[in-house]
């Protein structure tokens, strides 16, 4: 195959240098091109040689595509000699040239083309990652160039290669307008494509491209606690089940899952977790007073879970308040946990001080040991009636009308 | 007589070597501007004949500060290093300082013994000590100094007509503007105009023989007499300052300092700011106070009359505020720019001839017999010792003073920084330095990076800068705080000034840098943490230059030396010449006017006598008042002031004895009990304000109302605090506040978190990044955009999802249209949003469009400024479209999202709830991103409420936050087809990665309220932690 191409190839360039020709657009009398020439390969020395030498040595002006260039001849008895500087002798293109002497003029072009081997394979891939499913794909882009950094005509022949899974597969793909390029899609499943490419047995290195799942579908959630009960002090964990996408693949690390828990009175309380293998877990501290939440988990736009509902028990059953010190002195507890033990430090109660039926202070303390110890200081309670209410856990006691003295 | 005086200056200049030489290794780097002086030297010794500078200020020209110094530290550090050239050029200031003086001494004086003192005595002013060793002003003692010197040779030009010595006096003159442009201006007014006037009455007495019969006419006379010359010297001398530093007065008409004054210490009312009596009249005057009257008498005799007005003149212009005298005579302008300490440090140096008088009559003259006849011989000796006594205790007070109330933030090693810039192109971007104090300037010197701040604030030009009163971005927290929002406009905004790098000596700062989007790179051998800000192009490649003509540059880079160079083949040889001819000399003209100091006034031994009772009895009613102030625990008010005080610098020990000792808490569980609050009250704030009102007081308790101002990097906290005291043993103190005595669960934790880590360049090279190891940049979507308009406030507010699978850092640019398409306001989302997000999460945004504050009414800066303040942009046209571009980009910091919302209770319009730490990283500073709705769930506006307090691992944290009043919201625009997600249209990305989108998914979980506009809430969170584990 590749044979055939090479021979159909070399016989075109014998059949069209067989037509060659001195493009000259107009003879002078005076010099000559005697270089017949007119395809050179990059990198050759290219020489054109003019007739007759003499001391008359006009500049030759050249241009290619990379710029021009003035060129001052070398001559021996028979020919006037322009190098072309390997600036310009060594990139691929159409070179112009013109030589210049008083009023007239003689000018023509010559063509250079690659080398023949492949040096190294310009490559581009982009963009580095895409998502499963088959609609998403990154672009190869590859161009063989020769050692001199030249692209090789339109038509060469590149072969893209790329392993996804179990599967490899070669491309044939061909130059066109100097680069050639493929498209890769991905499939169904997540994972790693590698990617490399080959031009005239030269190959490429190793590209990869990561194929990342594509948007969860919708899953399940649960809880797991220590015990049901609304101490304000355990913490109770909430999981997903393995998120997916609709091809089963599972979603990236750290995709962010918010789980939403609506308590009894209508407020909406907020957690959240991030997926490790699927599976994400976020925790919450267990209420203090008996409460119901309905929790759902969402992955905001995409996915969302079905609901579930948690109870949890009141803990404390029911509390002690003892005034001394002319009421000043207000002692709550002991607060005492489900199985009469005292209860973790740290749950607040709350003192809502009325004076003439209008709210006129809150205080909020936390427990120590199962106490919990208001002083009322004369400073800020001047000697009157009071109502107190204290409240905690979800429970409250009022205290009409007590004397501060 | 001669050969004695010789010696005292050389033992003057001798001992001023030895004495400065060696402590200006250990002063003259932290002091405010000696570095300065360094960077500007760096400027010169890397390009010498151009002017332009771009390392600071996004650009400014060197033309604007005389450059005599700088060349010459430049010139020098070719040979042995910047700090080389700085040590040198000190030490030649000094020498010119003392040998200046004792020429000005001898031409006041006109006798060697005498100028001989007062150059010994000018080695130990306290005046010279604080400009050389506290603020490190060498071109102003070269200046003065170079003065100095030249004030001779023009009172002989003016006597004698000799041409020689005008040039002489002219080459002195230009080596002094050369060197700084404001001492020859003054020093036109404050000591050559009175040397004027001394040389027409000396020319009188020579006339008439005694200076009693110089009467005006012989005065006027003479004045005519000699017109000409004063006005040749007038006239050339003005021609040479004019001349000589000519680039310096076109770039002042072409950019002329229009910035908002920054406050000076010098212009204070001493009385009130004792601090600044102390820095700007105490020290320099020194022992001085006491001669106060010895220098006004004798600076008020008839010789020497025009010093005596000059003296008086520029003793009040340097008492700044004091009187209101200064501003009126200088004018508002002039008073708010200049530096008024200047003055006092003339005063001092025209003092110090009679200083060396004085000592002179003191030590061995008549003041010595008539105190020894009057008094005896022990009490002179007594006196003598308490005088120099006092004289030295100046000098060492004032020298040390660096040493106990440090100036400058601790040295840094800037290697570590100088390396980082230099690795991997660093340099590309611009850098911003914080709590670097003036040692920025040093930095600067080091590296070839450039920084949007700096160091000369005279040279500003972006108006964010000139609209503040600030020096600089980088201790932008001393500066009554307008520095703050200034910094946070640039903190907000850095693509605008290619800002990515922030290299930070103080975690004040912190907050605000992570909370304006910005992300910690990593910590520096030396302790500077690197922050830097992802989204931000490099510098380009050809900046803006202020070019100024050929001729300019020429002049400015060669003339400086050409000065110095006339100068010295004029002064230097002549010297040479007079001290190798052999021979009787001539009484030199200037010391045929001298004094007899044969019966020195009795009625001014007393006057002095009685101004010092004066001056001890003033010294010790400020002790006693100092020790009243700061008795800690003599009334209630103290107590809690030093409290609050011991809190606010972390002296924990000290808050500690303030506590009631009943109150049975060990330091141990004190300390720890301080230890474990963290937050941004208790971390970030410095206490700007107290006010204690003491509202029930017995015998032995009482309790206090106190309300504290605090300011934070993010906003200004007012609060109030009741605090009980009592008394033991005639002293007050503080009861202990309760604890929260909350005990979470377990013991220990264990978490699972996915990290992430980029490499940047995976290979180790110094070439252009891969492109395979360019990330993807991580895809986000828009879910909505609108423009609203809240109370007069424009913004785009809206909510923002990373769609990737990789972790996002989001910056977001919005910017207004009028109804042609016409760009009115851009701007960046600033404490709106949630900066980093994980995959698929998503956050409300709000981008407020704020102006340079106060750019329009320059007068109307409010006093109390506050961080949280915002001045919306001043828009001349309605906005009515908008265009919004968002950025992505992969980070893997800041992503802990563990704050779950545990508790919420809505009482009208306080919403009290409580946020639960849930993972394994203590919280600094929780944020919550509240956004309101309205009753068909449109999203209407996005706010926002920063936690005071932190929250520990494991543990609740309550929090209430005040619903918005009543407002008026109106959505302007809320057209999504100008959104753009890294640089592609929102829809485009959104169809294609999320074809089927629920539409409002999380509407459903809505918090309702009850409120005449908003209907639902969404409260989001985010947190700053301060340090990550």
């Amino acid at each position: 195959m590749q044979n055939k191409y090479i021979y159909i190839s070399l016989l075109a360039l014998i059949l069209l240098s067989s037509f060659m020709l001195i493009q000259n657009s107009e003879v002078i009398q005076n010099f000559t091109l005697e270089t017949s020439q007119i395809e050179f390969e990059a990198g050759s020395p290219i020489v054109l040689k003019f007739s007759p030498s003499g001391e008359k040595a006009p500049l030759l002006y050249c241009s290619s595509s990379y710029g021009s260039t003035l060129i001052v001849p070398t001559y021996n008895s028979k020919f006037l000699m322009y190098n072309i500087p390997f600036s310009i002798s060594s990139k691929i293109g159409v070179v112009n040239w013109k030589l210049i002497y008083e009023d007239s003029f003689i000018s023509g072009k010559f063509r250079i083309g690659p080398k023949k081997e492949v040096s190294s394979m310009e490559t581009y891939i982009g963009p580095p990652s895409i998502e499963a499913g088959g609609t998403d794909y990154t672009m190869l882009v590859v161009i063989p160039t020769d050692s001199l950094d030249n692209p090789f005509p339109d038509n060469t022949l590149v072969l893209a290669k790329h392993q996804f899974l179990n599967s490899e597969e070669n491309e044939v793909i061909f130059t066109e307008d100097l680069i050639s390029y493929k498209n890769i899609y991905s499939q169904k499943e997540s994972g790693r494509i590698f990617v490399s490419s080959e031009s005239l047995g030269t190959n490429s290195k190793e590209f990869s491209v990561t194929v990342f799942p594509a948007i969860p579908i919708d899953f399940k959630i649960s809880a797991t606690r220590p015990h049901g009960y609304a101490d304000g002090n355990q913490v109770t964990t909430f999981s997903t089940s393995v998120i997916v996408d609709k091809h089963n693949n599972i979603v990236a690390d750290a995709t962010y899952v918010t789980f939403f828990i609506t308590n009894e009175k209508g407020n909406i309380l907020k957690s959240s977790g991030a997926t490790i293998n699927g599976v994400a877990t976020s925790k919450m501290i267990h209420p203090d007073y008996e409460t119901q939440w309905s929790v759902k988990a969402y992955v905001d736009g995409m996915a969302e879970s079905e609901l579930i509902i948690l109870k949890y028990k009141q803990v404390i059953k029911s509390f002690e308040v003892a005034f001394s010190e002319n009421n000043r002195d207000i002692t709550v507890g002991p607060l005492q946990s489900f199985m009469k033990q005292i209860i973790p430090d740290g749950i607040k109660v709350t003192l809502l001080i009325y004076k003439y039926n209008r709210l006129f202070k809150t205080e909020t303390k936390t427990s120590f040991e199962g106490l919990v110890n208001f002083n009322l200081k004369s400073y800020i309670y001047n000697n009157d009636d009071y109502t107190i209410i204290v409240k905690t856990a979800g429970l409250e006691k009022t205290f009409h009308s007590k004397r501060l003295w | 007589m001669k050969e004695t005086s010789n010696k005292l200056l050389v033992i003057a200049v001798l001992l001023g070597l030895a004495y400065h030489g060696t402590s200006i290794f250990f002063t003259l780097e932290t002091t405010y501007d000696a570095l300065i002086h360094v960077f500007f030297a760096d400027h010169y010794a890397n390009s010498w004949f151009e002017p332009w500078s771009h390392k600071w200020y996004t650009g400014f020209t060197v033309m604007s500060y005389p450059p005599l110094v700088h060349q010459s530290i430049g010139l020098l550090s070719m040979i042995g290093g910047l700090k080389f050239g700085l040590f040198t050029v000190a030490l030649l200031s000094i020498i010119l300082f003392i040998t200046g003086v004792y020429r000005f001494s001898l031409l006041i004086t006109s006798n060697r013994t005498v100028a001989g003192y007062a150059s010994i005595l000018a080695v130990f002013s306290s005046s010279f000590i604080e400009t050389l060793h506290l603020f490190g002003q060498l071109p102003s003692i070269v200046g003065i100094s170079v003065l100095l010197h030249a004030l001779p040779e023009i009172y002989l030009w003016l006597k004698t007509g000799k041409r020689w010595y005008l040039a002489t006096s002219l080459s002195l003159v230009a080596v002094t503007v050369t060197s700084h442009h404001v001492t020859p201006i003054f020093g036109m007014v404050f000591f050559i105009l009175p040397l004027i006037g001394m040389v027409i009455i000396d020319v009188s007495i020579e006339e008439v023989k005694s200076i009693r019969e110089v009467t005006f006419k012989v005065f006027f006379n003479n004045f005519f007499k000699l017109f000409k010359r004063i006005v040749a010297f007038g006239i050339t001398s003005l021609v040479i300052i004019i001349g000589c530093i000519l680039p310096y007065w076109v770039n002042s008409k072409n950019n002329p300092i229009t910035q908002v004054p920054i406050p000076h210490g010098s212009r204070d009312n001493f009385l009130e700011v004792t601090s600044s009596g102390q820095m700007f009249f105490l020290i320099p005057w020194g022992v001085l106070l006491i001669l106060l009257p010895y220098i006004f008498y004798r600076y008020y005799s008839k010789r020497y009359i025009f010093f005596g007005l000059s003296i008086t003149i520029l003793t009040v212009l340097g008492a700044g505020g004091t009187t209101p005298i200064p501003r009126m005579v200088l004018g508002e302008t002039a008073f708010n720019i200049l530096t008024l300490d200047r003055f006092t440090l003339w005063a001092t140096i025209m003092s110090l001839p009679l200083l060396g008088e004085f000592t002179y009559r003191f030590i061995k003259g008549d003041l010595k017999t008539l105190i020894q006849s009057k008094f005896g011989v022990i009490y002179h000796r007594i006196i003598v010792g308490v005088f120099l006594g006092l004289f030295i205790f100046m000098t060492i007070f004032t020298m040390s003073l660096g040493y106990f109330r440090p100036l400058q933030p601790q040295t840094i090693k800037m290697l570590p920084i100088v390396n980082f810039l230099n690795q991997d192109n660093h340099d590309k971007w611009r850098f911003l330095t914080l709590g670097f104090g003036d040692q920025m300037a040093w930095l600067s010197a080091q590296t070839n990076a450039m920084t949007v701040d700096g160091n000369y604030h005279s040279a500003r030009r972006l108006p964010e800068l000139t609209t503040r009163p600030i020096e600089r971005l980088e201790n932008s927290k001393f500066k009554g705080v307008a520095g703050i929002g200034s910094l946070q406009q640039f903190l907000t905004t850095p693509e605008k000034y290619n800002l990515k790098y922030i290299f930070s000596n103080d975690k004040f700062y912190d907050p605000m840098l992570y909370f304006c989007g910005w992300q910690r790179l990593r910590q520096l051998q030396n302790g500077i943490m690197v922050w830097e800000r992802l989204n931000i192009a490099p510098v380009s490649s050809i900046l803006y230059k202020d070019d100024v003509a050929k001729w300019q540059k020429i002049i400015w880079g060669i003339l400086p030396f050409l000065t110095v160079l006339v100068a010295f083949i004029l002064n230097i040889q002549v010297l040479l010449i007079n001290a190798l001819k052999k021979g009787p000399k001539d009484t030199p003209e200037v010391l045929k006017h001298s004094n007899s100091y044969a019966k020195f006034s009795s009625s001014i031994l007393k006057i002095t006598q009685y101004w010092s009772i004066v001056l001890v009895v003033i010294v010790l009613y400020s002790v006693y008042q100092f020790y009243l102030k700061n008795d800690s625990q003599r009334i209630p008010e103290n107590v809690i002031l030093a409290y609050y005080d011991a809190l606010d610098y972390k002296e924990f020990e000290k808050a500690y004895s303030l506590i009631d000792p009943k109150s049975n808490i060990s330091i141990a569980q004190y300390m720890l009990e301080n230890a474990v609050t963290d937050g941004l009250l208790n971390s970030y704030a410095r206490l700007d304000a107290i006010e204690t009102v003491i509202t029930n007081r017995s015998d032995s308790s009482a309790t206090a109302r106190v309300t504290t101002d605090w300011i934070t990097p993010l906003e200004k906290i007012n609060r109030i605090d009741y605090k009980s005291l009592s008394k033991h043993n005639n002293r007050w103190y503080m009861l202990p506040v309760g604890l929260d005595t909350d005990l979470p669960p377990d013991q220990l934790y264990s978490s699972n978190n996915t990290s992430f880590f980029n490499q940047g360049r995976r290979r180790v090279t110094t070439q252009q990044t891969h492109h395979e190891d360019v990330l993807k940049q991580p895809v986000l979507e828009v879910l909505s955009a609108k423009l609203v308009k809240y109370n007069n406030h424009y913004a785009i507010i809206g909510e923002i999802q990373n769609i990737d699978n990789v972790p996002a850092d989001v910056v977001l640019k919005g910017t207004l249209y009028n109804d042609d398409n016409k760009s009115l306001a851009v701007y960046n989302a600033k404490y709106h949003v949630k900066h980093k997000l994980l995959p698929k999460e998503s956050s409300s945004f709000r981008i407020n469009f704020e102006g340079i504050a106060w750019s329009k009414t320059q007068d109307s800066i409010p006093d109390a400024f506050n961080p949280d303040e915002f001045t919306p942009v001043d828009l001349d046209e309605q906005p009515t479209k908008f265009n919004l571009q968002v950025a992505g980009n992969v980070s893997g910091s800041d992503l802990y999202k563990k704050i779950a919302m545990s508790e919420l209770n809505i009482n009208g319009k306080i919403i009290n709830g409580s946020l639960f730490n849930s993972g394994i990283q203590e919280v600094t500073v929780p944020q919550l991103l509240i956004t309101y709705y309205d009753e068909s769930k449109t999203m209407l506006w996005v706010d926002h409420l920063f936690i005071k307090e932190g929250i520990r691992q494991q543990r609740k944290r309550g929090f209430e936050y005040q619903v918005l009043k009543n407002g008026n919201v109106k959505i302007i625009n809320n057209g999504m087809e100008n959104v753009f997600v890294n640089g592609l249209p929102n829809e485009l990305i959104s169809n294609k990665i999320i074809p089927n989108r629920i539409e409002n998914h999380t509407n459903a979980e809505l918090q309702k309220i009850e409120h005449p506009v908003f209907s639902y809430i969404k409260i989001e969170t985010n947190s700053y932690i301060g340090n990550p584990n």
